[in-house]
């Protein structure tokens, strides 16, 4: 009761409102900071984890919550929403050129839709401040009145009002030019200036001269069209994101926005032959790598485990060094695997003296993602399997070989298949692991060779998993919305295959 | 008869073992050899040693263009924190799923359990496009930091984590919470004074596994970390190598020797413990 005192009562009541104090005072911080910055979910994100946290640890009836939140806040944030949010993704036509929302790449169209006028007409340009904003002093080059130009229009400047050197104007009544220093360092604002003439046309700044643009594009909110009015071409909301050519759907007003599509993306992973072919050689590929791999770890493993469960000389030596490769940090094993089946240099061809390209060949490529993998593999089913074999009731041997049951059969008919009960759970684990195992592919062949299939982005040896990867940030394009949707597939046939064998070992039923 | 096929299958069992041996050490042998090799490139490197130095090693820690010691102390730091911190936050809640009873218990467990199956990569598009965005109003922990990154293991650790820990603190004897309670104990009591130290090695074997996971964690690392000085070993080696394969060899193979030493160390020494970890679920390999 003493030895309990000392964390109850008044310090451990202090301890609690300084950590929450502390807590709460970063929460509503960073609430600040992001609201400032236009942080929009994540401000509500962080306003609910303010609330919910002091609920929960100044309510005296929320103890589950108390211990659960931390957990459950990380879990909840940083994989049910990124879950959440691929879904979501996966149901828009976002890609290179398709990044941004419509308003925003409308903007964008609109703006290149700014042409110089027909007249060519230009202005000297002074950029300078009235009353602290950024005006510009023109004057135009054709009849030399001046004007100054704002945000909110133009207002002609009287000849007295102006101030002439050298036949050319250097400023005027109430406008105060920007020292070079200044106009310098804002630089970039004043290039992207536009005041607007009061006539639908624009001033835009070019260095010290500027020229008045006028809208090309003619915006029909009624049928939703855009008019090129120098060409006469006609571009509609294609409905995918993009405004189109009416005449040739192919040609698009850039940039194009992030459209909702709803199952685009996935029916063009199976409609689409350009996406089709490559997507259906991958899946193929993934199942069978996993399949096989997990076969031949198991195998070497489980044999290994039933040869040093023998009584043999120097078992534990052999032992210690067996279990290496899982000692070692398997990145490193890969990328060590990697230089030695270089084909100038590498190891394997150097001992024996052969020159097989082995990452050129997509057979080969295949059959080194097998080895490396056996190489890392096995030392994990040797352990669960020997672990297994000892679980086994020596009884059961022995009342087999007083039957007169000899070792192998014992082992064949007894032993075997208790071991597979035992072990299936971590062989379907296994299974869903390899199917995602990321490392292996794209650190040995990363993924080539990439001229079998000819689509874009997939090689011979990619698997889902590092497919997805490159069709979301390969270098040629990215396609954000096919990769989510690819990863939604594979959460669906992880999830399938888990949910089939927590059935099956009814562990659900024992919660 | 009898005599002659058990000789004839401990020769077996003897070649069988020989050849994975061989099969196993090799890459370790030529890693070594590679790394002790003053040429320092793949071209060179022939298979029997031929001469030897420490100049791989010595470049790692002077060159300033491959900054190997900070991608050391990245992997340390991110893994460590991520073992900590997983371990103890995790706790909590295998805690609680254990010993209390609430409402939406089963739920939960059920909900942990299915999504202690995917691992947090399997979202890296979405994750990437959500760190963007953090990254726009706080930089510390968005994109490109070590800090983004360990909030993004620290979720992907939880299911995992939970679930192990649950099960162990299961078999833990509900007489000793019990006990306590009568003496007076609040909840909170139960969990430091007794729970806690009764779990601490399987807390710290599961910390362990942490570790070891996010020290060879490669996607996000990659995905997140494109500033040399904030690598992790994985993907500064990676890149290091990448870029020219031949040429970096050696310095490649005495900097995996480096950071693969400790771990082997560490596993070799806890094996007992770590093996009754994986048998319950955890998987590599």
């Amino acid at each position: 009761m003493h030895r309990l005192a000392g964390f109850t009562g008044l310090p451990a009541q202090i301890a609690k409102i300084i950590f929450m104090a502390i807590a709460d005072a970063a929460l509503v911080a960073m609430f600040f900071a992001s609201l400032s910055k236009h942080g929009g979910l994540l401000t509500i994100v962080i306003a609910i984890i303010f609330i919910v946290t002091n609920i929960v640890y100044f309510s005296p009836r929320t103890v589950p919550l108390k211990f659960l939140l931390p957990g459950l806040i990380l879990l909840i944030t940083f994989v049910v929403v990124p879950v959440a949010y691929t879904i979501q993704m996966s149901a828009f036509n976002y890609r290179t050129g398709n990044e941004i929302s419509q308003p925003e790449a409308f903007k964008q169209i609109m703006s290149q839709g700014l042409q110089p006028d027909a007249a060519n007409t230009s202005f000297d340009f002074l950029v300078g401040r009235v009353d602290g904003k950024l005006v510009g002093l023109i004057t135009n080059q054709a009849d030399h009145t001046s004007a100054i130009a704002t945000e909110s229009g133009v207002t002609p400047l009287a000849p007295a009002d102006v101030k002439i050197i050298d036949g050319r104007v250097v400023g005027a009544s109430g406008f105060t030019a920007l020292t070079p220093d200044e106009a310098a360092n804002l630089d970039s604002t004043i290039s992207n200036l536009k005041f607007p003439d009061g006539h639908g046309a624009y001033i835009s700044p070019q260095g010290d001269s500027a020229i008045l643009l006028t809208q090309t594009y003619l915006y029909d909110k009624k049928k939703g069209t855009i008019t090129d009015t120098l060409s006469g071409e006609v571009f509609k909301d294609n409905g995918v994101g993009n405004f189109a050519n009416t005449k040739d759907s192919h040609q698009l007003l850039q940039p194009g926005w992030k459209a909702f599509n709803t199952f685009a993306n996935y029916t063009h992973l199976f409609t689409d032959p350009v996406v089709r072919g490559p997507f259906i050689g991958v899946f193929v590929w993934t199942t069978i790598f996993a399949f096989t791999t997990v076969i031949m770890m198991f195998s070497v493993g489980l044999l290994l485990a039933i040869v040093l469960n023998q009584k043999l000389r120097f078992r534990r030596f052999y032992r210690s060094i067996l279990i290496l490769p899982y000692a070692i940090p398997s990145f490193m094993s890969i990328l060590i695997w990697g230089g030695m089946f270089n084909r100038q240099y590498g190891a394997i061809n150097g001992l024996f003296h052969t020159h097989i390209d082995w990452f050129n060949n997509p057979w080969l490529a295949k059959a080194t993602i097998l080895i490396v993998n056996l190489w890392l593999g096995f030392p994990y089913f040797y352990l669960v399997s020997s672990g297994a074999l000892q679980a086994i009731p020596a009884e059961l041997e022995e009342a087999a070989s007083i039957d007169g049951a000899k070792t192998s059969t014992i082992l064949r008919l007894i032993k075997l298949p208790l071991l597979l009960q035992i072990l299936s759970p971590l062989l379907i684990s296994s299974f869903a692991f390899n199917f995602n195992n990321f490392n292996i592919v794209y650190l040995l062949t990363g993924g080539g060779p990439t001229d079998v299939l000819h689509g874009k982005t997939a090689g011979a040896t990619d698997i889902l998993i590092t497919y997805t990867y490159k069709t979301a940030f390969g270098s040629a394009e990215q396609n954000l919305g096919l990769a989510c949707a690819i990863s939604v597939i594979i959460f669906f046939i992880i999830g399938s295959i888990s949910m089939w064998s927590l059935k099956r070992s009814k562990v659900l039923e024992q919660i | 008869m009898q005599t002659s096929t058990s000789k004839k299958s401990a020769v077996l069992s003897h070649a069988f073992i020989w050849v994975l041996i061989v099969f196993t050490i090799f890459p370790i042998y030529v890693v070594i050899e590679s790394s002790f090799n003053p040429t320092g490139s793949l071209a060179s490197s022939s298979f029997w040693p031929s001469s030897f130095s420490w100049k791989n090693y010595k470049m790692l820690f002077t060159d300033p263009a491959v900054p190997f010691t900070t991608w050391l102390m990245n992997s340390g730091i991110i893994a460590t924190a991520n073992a900590l911190f997983s371990v103890f936050i995790g706790a909590g809640s295998a805690f609680a799923f254990s010993r209390m009873r609430f409402k939406g218990r089963k739920l939960g467990l059920q909900s942990l359990l299915l999504v202690q199956v995917f691992p947090s990569f399997l979202a890296l598009a979405a994750i990437y496009v959500m760190m963007e965005k953090v990254y726009t109003v706080f930089p510390a922990i968005g994109l490109g930091s070590l800090g983004g990154l360990l909030l993004i293991y620290l979720g992907g650790a939880m299911g995992v984590n939970i679930w192990l820990l649950r099960g162990y603190i299961d078999t833990i004897p509900l007489e000793l919470d019990e006990a306590a309670r009568i003496d007076g104990a609040s909840t909170f009591q139960v969990y430091w004074l007794i729970f806690f130290p009764l779990a601490a090695p399987v807390l710290a074997v599961t910390a362990l596994l942490s570790f070891i996971g996010t020290f060879n964690e490669f996607v996000l690392a990659s995905l997140f970390l494109t500033d040399v000085h904030h690598r992790t070993v994985a993907v500064g080696l990676q890149s290091f190598i990448g870029a020219q394969f031949g040429q970096n060899w050696g310095p490649f193979a005495a900097g995996s020797l480096i950071a693969a030493v400790p771990l082997v160390i560490i596993f070799l020494s806890l094996q007992r413990f770590i093996i009754g970890g994986l048998t319950a679920g955890a998987t590599k390999g």
